[in-house]
C-alpha cells in the first residue's frame, strides 16, 4: 500500500480518517501494518501489501 | 437459506484462482464507456476480481482503486495490474472518502448482494464516492439473458444460485439476483444515483449513472 492512498480511504463504518501504523515497508510501500478510525478506534490490519477494510462482520473469522 | 455478504466473500474466496483465470478479458461494453470519458485523477473499479477492468481504467486515470470482497481475486489482481491500489472491502459499506471518485465501474457484482437493501446501499455508496460531475458503468446479468425464462418485460426479477464447477468437477453455488431491466431502472431511482442511460448488451443491465444532483 502506497502512504498516499491515506487521503483517499476511510473507515467503512463511520468514514472519518485512518490513522497508519506501519509494521514494515519495502521500497517505500506498506507492506504491513495497521489502519485504526480516529473515531471509532475499529483497527484494520495491512496484510502483505493489501488493507482489509472490509467491516468486522465481513472478515475472515466472522460467523458467515 | 440464510445468505450474507460474508457468503459471497468465502465463494469467491474458494473458486477465486480458478475463476480469475476465465476472467482474461474486459468487457466490450466496458471499453465503450472508458473510452467515452475524459482522463481524470482517480477511478474506482467495485468488484474488481482479477483486475481485467482495473487495467481498462488505467487508459483513463492517474490513479486507479480496485475494490473486491475476495482476498483470492485481489492476489490475482495484484500480479495482473501491479500499480493499481486493491482494497478488501464491502461494496455496500465503501472505505472510500466522498465526493473523490471521477469514474466508476461497477461491473457483475450488484447482482451478488443478497437483499435489496444491500444493493441499493451499494448504489448509495457509489454515488457517495463520486464527484459531482463523475459518472460510472453499473452492470448486472438480466431476465433477458438467454439462459433464463423469465419475461423480458417483467416488473422484478429473481433470486437464483449458479453453481460454479471447478477442474476435477466440484460444484461451488453462487447466489444471484437476476434483474428485470424495470427493476434495475427502480433500484437506481431508489437510490441517490440517477441513470443517464440504460443499455440492455449480452444479458446483462448496462446503466450509465451520475450522483442526483442535489
Amino acid at each position: 500500500m502506497q502512504e498516499e492512498l491515506l487521503d483517499i480511504i476511510c473507515c467503512p463504518l463511520d468514514k472519518q480518517d485512518l490513522e497508519l501504523d506501519v509494521a514494515e515497508r519495502e521500497d517505500g510501500d506498506i507492506v504491513a501494518g495497521t489502519l485504526t478510525c480516529s473515531e471509532c478506534g475499529e483497527a484494520y490490519p495491512i496484510e502483505d501489501g493489501i488493507p482489509n477494510l472490509l467491516p468486522p462482520d465481513m472478515r475472515e473469522d466472522a460467523p458467515a | 437459506m440464510d445468505r450474507s455478504r460474508a457468503d459471497v466473500r468465502q465463494t469467491y474466496d474458494r473458486i477465486g484462482e480458478h475463476f480469475s483465470k476465465t476472467r482474461e478479458y474486459a468487457w466490450p461494453e466496458v471499453e465503450a464507456f472508458v473510452d467515452d470519458a475524459a482522463q481524470t485523477n482517480l477511478a474506482l473499479d467495485i468488484g474488481c476480481g482479477n483486475g481485467r477492468h482495473v487495467e481498462t481504467l488505467q487508459q483513463r486515470a492517474d490513479r486507479v482503486l480496485g475494490v473486491d470482497v475476495s482476498r483470492s481475486l485481489l492476489d490475482a489482481a495484484t500480479k495482473r495490474v501491479p500499480d493499481a491500489s486493491l482494497l478488501l472491502g464491502d461494496a455496500a459499506r465503501l472505505p472510500i472518502a466522498s465526493g473523490r471518485v471521477d469514474l466508476a465501474v461497477y461491473v457483475a457484482t450488484l447482482h451478488h448482494l443478497p437483499s435489496r437493501e444491500a444493493r441499493i446501499a451499494s448504489l448509495d455508496e457509489l454515488a457517495r464516492v463520486l464527484d459531482s460531475d463523475g459518472r460510472a458503468l453499473v452492470s448486472a446479468w438480466s431476465t433477458a439473458h438467454d439462459r433464463f425464462d423469465a419475461a423480458a418485460d417483467a416488473e422484478t426479477g429473481f433470486d437464483t444460485t449458479v453453481e460454479w464447477t471447478l477442474p476435477g468437477s466440484e460444484t461451488v453455488p453462487r447466489f444471484y439476483h437476476i434483474y428485470a431491466p424495470a427493476e434495475f431502472r427502480s433500484d437506481v431511482a431508489a437510490s441517490d444515483l440517477s441513470l443517464v442511460e440504460l443499455e440492455i448488451s449480452s444479458g446483462n443491465c448496462y446503466g450509465t449513472v451520475r450522483p442526483e444532483p442535489f
